[in-house]
């Protein structure tokens, strides 16, 4: 809401600066957004009339003016202006003034003071003492085609800037949406009043003069949507523009000037909150007003020329056969005044918020009308703004009341009278509250406040208070308009008690310090993505995505399955700014359809692209895949202390058709899958013009940081030493190195301490469809040292019973 | 050894000629050797001299070896001259091979000098992204002053998002925060004050909880704004008059100076929430000026960092609190703007970006 001073100060005599006007405001609750301050682009320019024109005699095209200037004097000034006649009213700028305009064409200067004075000047032989202008000289507009024309009734030698009250301060005020009546400039005057202590002076409303001419009829079919609407045909309308002052306030509290009838309607609604409209009344058929919902009628022309769908519930204002405007939101173009309207019928209503809010958005209408409508006006205000509108058409319109105002008012507005709890509404604010201040406090702001006993305050809220309803309510208002700075700070007193700590929170905090560890960088990505990213990464579930139902664009148009498409994207971002590799992994909610509802869980995944570990200078690098990402997992797991219940095995790929089913592995953990690791599928990785190998994982998160690892007793180190005996097996291409572990581990030799594989090789000497697979295997006895002897025969025994299980050759 | 040479012919004055005889024979051995275990001798010449003199079948070795053949009464003698020779040239030996040595390991280290400006082998280090660093660091303020973290969903029902919190169909107060709806009825949450709801349906006061997480609206990235954004909603609920406005602007003035900075200036603007009456917005003395006026405060010296307020009595009754009995008070906290104001940067999508370049720095 736009706040003029100058208008402020028509209802409060207010003597602050703009700086603490603002300031007070934004305490209490209406934050003034920005205050600004409007200085003419000129100085020293007056109001001049031209007494007589003659022709230049040195050239045709400049004339020589005769100036009187008031209490300046006469002057004698050349001109090349088209326009210029003789008793023309015009803005005379005197030697010494300066034109912002004038300065750089069409772009008022930045300080006036840089603008070098206008100085006397011969132009063509004759003398010129100053200077005709025009708007576009004077910064006022881009019109340079001629001498800006005043009114006639402009006082001579006047200052131009007073006269065209071009010094103006407006504040633009934001108004939360539960205070409604500060829409207005009266309701933020009233505050204004109630915070400097002031006395607000509203206008005073004369009633419309009686006429005995009869009004239309006004019905109310819609009693739960309209609960009042006042009505005044008013005739001897003379359509044309609006005075100045007004055209100028309605200009700097952000409208349109349109012409005087519709200009004082809005006008009005800015002063008092209360919107108005005006009907052609000579296109109301039937003699009569019914407020009613749409029902049958299907479409309606808005008097912006659109064509627009209404729904059943819509609230219409209608004749007797068609509806002639969609309630306090727009009006229709059929019944709209214009240059040939004589005769008008003014509407003051008050219409339910929440029927006004509904349609405008539905119609994505937004006008000033329906705006105030929505968050409530004045439920008393409609025959005052009736009244002052008429007073204003009268004077600058010619109106003339054709019948006393119609009142239609179903049911009188109940008077809400709180019971406000002194003593609760302290405890709320933490202060103590004397009565009278209160008292004083909650008439300042309108109400009525009476004595209902011991901390008991009776209080009747303002009809443009809507929002005031308990003794919360009542609280915030005292305590606003004293100041929450006045509320002094206190701790809360506590018993020492130790808060418990969300386990989920330190599991992911330790995650993370691990992830680094490893090299990865924590990237947060958006949760919307494309469809198209859904459906090649469903996740290791193959899970249904959730889909937006009012998405920003299609590309954000459903919830992400998986981490994978954000951390892609983010890759792809970075390699399109010369990173040459990238190790990041993400921490955040996925999302999937379960049954019909969205649901979400806790994932995390990585990316890993480019070098790895970097060498040192002239040695090879390890280049990010399958194995460095698995690495990273390992490391995870085992710092997690869960590696015992962790198995990763070949991946079905239909599980995860976005990775090389070749190099990818599913990760089980206690027997359930947990997620996948492995490369990005050779054709994803052509589609993002990836050149290298991208290696991935995603894991279920919540299953992760949910899960509790079997406890473990702490072992001292072993006494005696362990003896290492190799084993080089061949065996089918096919056979997993995790199946040659689990066959040797299921022998449960119990002095064999733990089986590594430290090379596994092809080619020369080896059937091709076969592998040689080294195993380093460590004995151990855990009383004694073991002789050599005992080790060989444990050592021949197992080997014996691994190779028929795995169907395997000792390596000769 | 000169001393020694001396000696050994000041005892053999009463040796016989034969004795004479062997003792020239062996000095002349130890001078030739002497002579051939120069300093600057290779480690071939030293090695054919211990093979010469005392290897198996050397002089040395052939002379202790022929010992028998000398009368008894004189091999005490002979048999300690000849051992002193030998270690004399033991040694010898000894000191130019480990004089040798030293000058290959000389060689050798002048020869494996490296360059030691060059970088060493490295994986590279991860980062925190800043938004879990700052949300870190303000969820650790609020555990110290006896806060409980308790995260909430993200995907809700209208009742939690919005009419519980006080928040009527079609109010156009729903319109500040515009809404994702999803099927079957949810939304994504615009706020986490759905967290007040789902605690205090479950627990009963005394409560001090915050809950961080994730909040939705539809705002397309920009410099200002997000779709997807985090935020801490905090509340703390117990007997009517042990919680009120004043403990509100404690507790966040508190958390705002130990986040800021102790000489962090705070002001509290009435404002309007839907779940909350009175309702405060909270400002700090802007971080980059101090107060003084600068671009990020747009020249007021303040800037808006929290909203907050007493929680609203229909909000308590919709919970099943009897506003007579309990109240309590609540705040939101963007952790995008904190983190913008702390860090000193002004564009929301550097972190939803992953820029290496900017994430790198933290």
């Amino acid at each position: 809401m736009k706040l003029p001073l100058s208008w402020l100060k028509e209802f409060v005599p207010i003597q602050a600066g703009a700086d603490e006007i603002s300031h007070r405001l934004s305490v209490a609750g209406l934050e003034v957004e920005n205050v600004e301050r409007m200085r003419p682009s000129f100085a020293g320019v007056t109001v001049g009339r031209v007494l007589s024109v003659e022709r230049h005699p040195n050239a045709d095209r400049l004339s020589l003016c005769d100036v009187d200037a008031g209490q300046f004097g006469r002057f004698r000034v050349v001109c090349g202006a088209p326009n210029v006649h003789a008793g023309m009213v015009a803005p005379f700028a005197r030697v010494g003034a300066r034109l912002g305009g004038l300065h750089k064409a069409g772009e008022a200067a930045q300080s006036l003071e840089e603008v070098p004075p206008l100085q006397a000047a011969e132009i063509r032989g004759v003398r010129s003492e100053g200077m005709l202008c025009s708007g576009r000289e004077l910064g006022l507009s881009d019109d340079h085609s001629g001498i800006l024309e005043l009114e006639g009734d402009a006082p001579l030698g006047g200052d131009l800037a007073s006269y065209l009250d071009l010094d103006e301060t407006v504040f633009d005020v934001a108004i939360t949406p539960n205070r409604g009546d500060c829409l207005s400039i009266l309701g933020l005057a009233r505050e204004v009043a109630a915070l400097f202590g002031l006395k607000l002076k509203p206008p005073r409303v004369k009633p419309p003069k009686a006429a005995g001419g009869e009004c239309p009829d006004i019905e109310i079919h819609a009693a739960d949507l309209c609960r009042r609407y006042a009505g005044l045909p008013m005739g001897s309308i003379r359509i044309g523009a609006a005075p100045a002052w007004m055209r100028r306030r309605l200009e700097l509290c952000g409208m349109r000037a349109l012409n005087n009838v519709v200009d004082v309607t809005n006008y009005v609604m800015l002063e008092r909150g209360q919107p108005l409209h005006a009907f052609d009344l000579d296109r109301i058929a039937g003699g009569k007003i019914v407020v009613r919902r749409a029902g049958a009628d299907r479409e309606f022309v808005t008097l912006d020329n659109i064509r627009r769908q209404l729904s059943p519930d819509d609230l219409m204002i209608a004749d007797a056969r068609r509806p002639l405007a969609i309630a306090g939101v727009m009006g229709g173009l059929d019944c709209e005044v214009s240059g040939a309207t004589t005769r008008i019928l003014l509407e003051s209503a008050f219409f339910e918020p929440i029927t006004i809010a509904r349609t405008a958005r539905r119609l994505g209408l937004r006008s000033e009308a329906s705006y105030r409508f929505e968050r409530g006006i004045d439920r008393e205000g409609q025959l005052a703004a009736i009244s002052r509108a008429a007073e204003l058409i009268r004077k600058w319109a010619g109106g003339r009341e054709l019948a006393p105002v119609r009142d239609v008012e179903p049911e009188a507005a109940a008077k809400r009278e709180i019971e406000l709890d002194l003593r609760r509404a302290a405890d709320l604010l933490g202060i103590t509250l004397p009565r009278d201040e209160v008292r004083r406090r909650l008439i300042s702001i309108g109400a009525a406040v009476h004595n209902l006993g011991r901390d008991r305050l009776g209080v009747i809220a303002p009809s443009f208070r809507p929002d005031l309803n308990e003794t919360a309510d009542l609280a915030e208002e005292i305590g606003r308009l004293r100041g929450f700075e006045e509320v002094t700070d206190h701790l809360p007193e506590r018993p020492a008690r130790i808060m418990p700590r969300d386990p989920k929170r330190a599991f992911a905090a330790r995650t993370r310090d691990i992830m680094l560890g490893c090299g990865l960088t924590e990237i947060r990505t958006i949760a919307f993505i494309a469809p198209d990213d859904n459906r090649r990464f469903p996740g290791f579930e193959s899970a249904q995505p959730v889909v937006v139902a009012n998405p920003l664009s299609t590309e954000l148009s459903e919830l992400r399955i998986s981490l994978m498409p954000g951390l892609l994207a983010a890759l792809r971002f970075n390699l399109n700014r010369q990173a040459t590799a990238m190790h990041a992994f993400e921490i955040a909610k996925t999302f999937a359809r379960r049954g019909d509802l969205p649901a979400e869980s806790m994932r995390m995944a990585a990316v890993s692209y480019g070098t790895y570990m970097i060498p040192a200078v002239g040695a090879p690098p390890v280049e990010a895949g399958f194995f460095s990402i698995k690495g990273i997992l390992e490391n995870y797991f085992r710092a997690l202390g869960i590696m015992d219940e962790i198995a990763f095995a070949a991946i079905d790929p239909a599980r995860a058709p976005y990775l090389h089913p070749g190099m990818a592995a599913e990760i089980r953990l206690a027997g359930s899958l947990i997620g996948v690791a492995g490369e990005l599928h050779p054709q994803e990785g052509a589609r993002m013009e990836l050149n290298r190998r991208c290696a991935l994982f995603e894991l279920d998160f919540g299953a992760l940081s949910g899960f509790e690892p079997p406890p473990k007793a702490i072992q001292p180190p072993p006494r005696f030493p362990a003896v290492r005996r190799d084993l080089a097996l061949v065996i089918d291409r096919a056979v997993a190195g995790a199946t040659v572990l689990e066959t040797i581990a299921q022998l449960n030799q119990p002095m064999l301490e733990s089986v590594e594989i430290f090379d596994v090789y092809t080619g020369e000497g080896i059937a091709p469809d076969k592998k040689s697979i080294a195993l380093s295997l460590r004995y151990r006895n855990k009383e004694r040292t073991l002789t050599d002897e005992e080790v060989n025969r444990m050592h021949e025994e197992l080997t014996g019973a691994v190779l028929p299980r795995l169907n395997a050759q000792m390596r000769q | 050894m000169i001393c020694q040479a001396v000696e050994s012919e000041h005892t053999a004055r009463k040796d016989t000629e034969e004795q004479a005889k062997m003792r020239e024979q062996l000095e002349a051995i130890r001078q030739r050797a002497l002579a051939q275990l120069a300093d600057d001798a290779t480690a071939d010449q030293i090695e054919n001299v211990r093979v010469a003199i005392l290897g198996r079948s050397g002089e040395l070795t052939a002379i202790m070896r022929g010992m028998r053949e000398v009368p008894a009464q004189e091999r005490p003698a002979i048999g300690q001259l000849v051992n002193r020779i030998k270690r004399e040239l033991e040694a010898r030996i000894e000191a130019l091979q480990e004089r040798q040595q030293r000058a290959r390991m000389q060689r050798a280290l002048a020869e494996e000098r490296i360059d030691v400006t060059l970088p060493g082998t490295r994986i590279g280090r991860g980062r925190v992204h800043p938004l879990t660093q700052v949300a870190d660091q303000m969820i650790g303020l609020f555990e110290a002053m006896g806060f409980e973290v308790i995260a909430t969903q993200d995907v809700d029902d209208d009742f939690h998002n919005f009419s519980a919190l006080n928040f009527p169909p079609d109010h156009p107060a729903r319109e500040m925060q515009d809404t994702f709806f999803l099927p079957g009825g949810m939304l994504l949450r615009t706020h986490t004050s759905n967290g007040q709801i789902h605690v205090m349906q479950h627990r009963q006061p005394p409560l001090a909880i915050i809950c961080p997480g994730n909040c939705y609206r539809r705002d397309e990235l920009s410099v200002r704004a997000s779709p997807m954004f985090s935020q801490i909603e905090g509340f703390m609920v117990d007997q009517a008059g042990l919680v009120t406005m004043a403990h509100l602007k404690g507790v966040l003035s508190e958390f705002l100076r130990g986040f800021f900075g102790a000489a962090t200036k705070v002001r509290f603007r009435a404002s309007f929430f839907p779940f909350t009456e009175p309702s405060a917005e909270v400002d700090i003395s802007c971080v980059l000026c101090g107060g003084a006026g600068c671009r990020v405060c747009k020249q007021t010296g303040w800037v808006e960092i929290l909203g907050s307020g007493m929680i609203h009595p229909n909000v308590l009754r919709a919970v099943g609190y009897d506003p007579a009995q309990y109240q309590g008070f609540a705040f939101g906290i963007g952790i995008e703007r904190i983190a913008l104001l702390k860090l000193g940067v002004d564009d929301m999508r550097l972190f939803f970006e992953n820029d290496l370049r900017f994430l790198e720095q933290f």
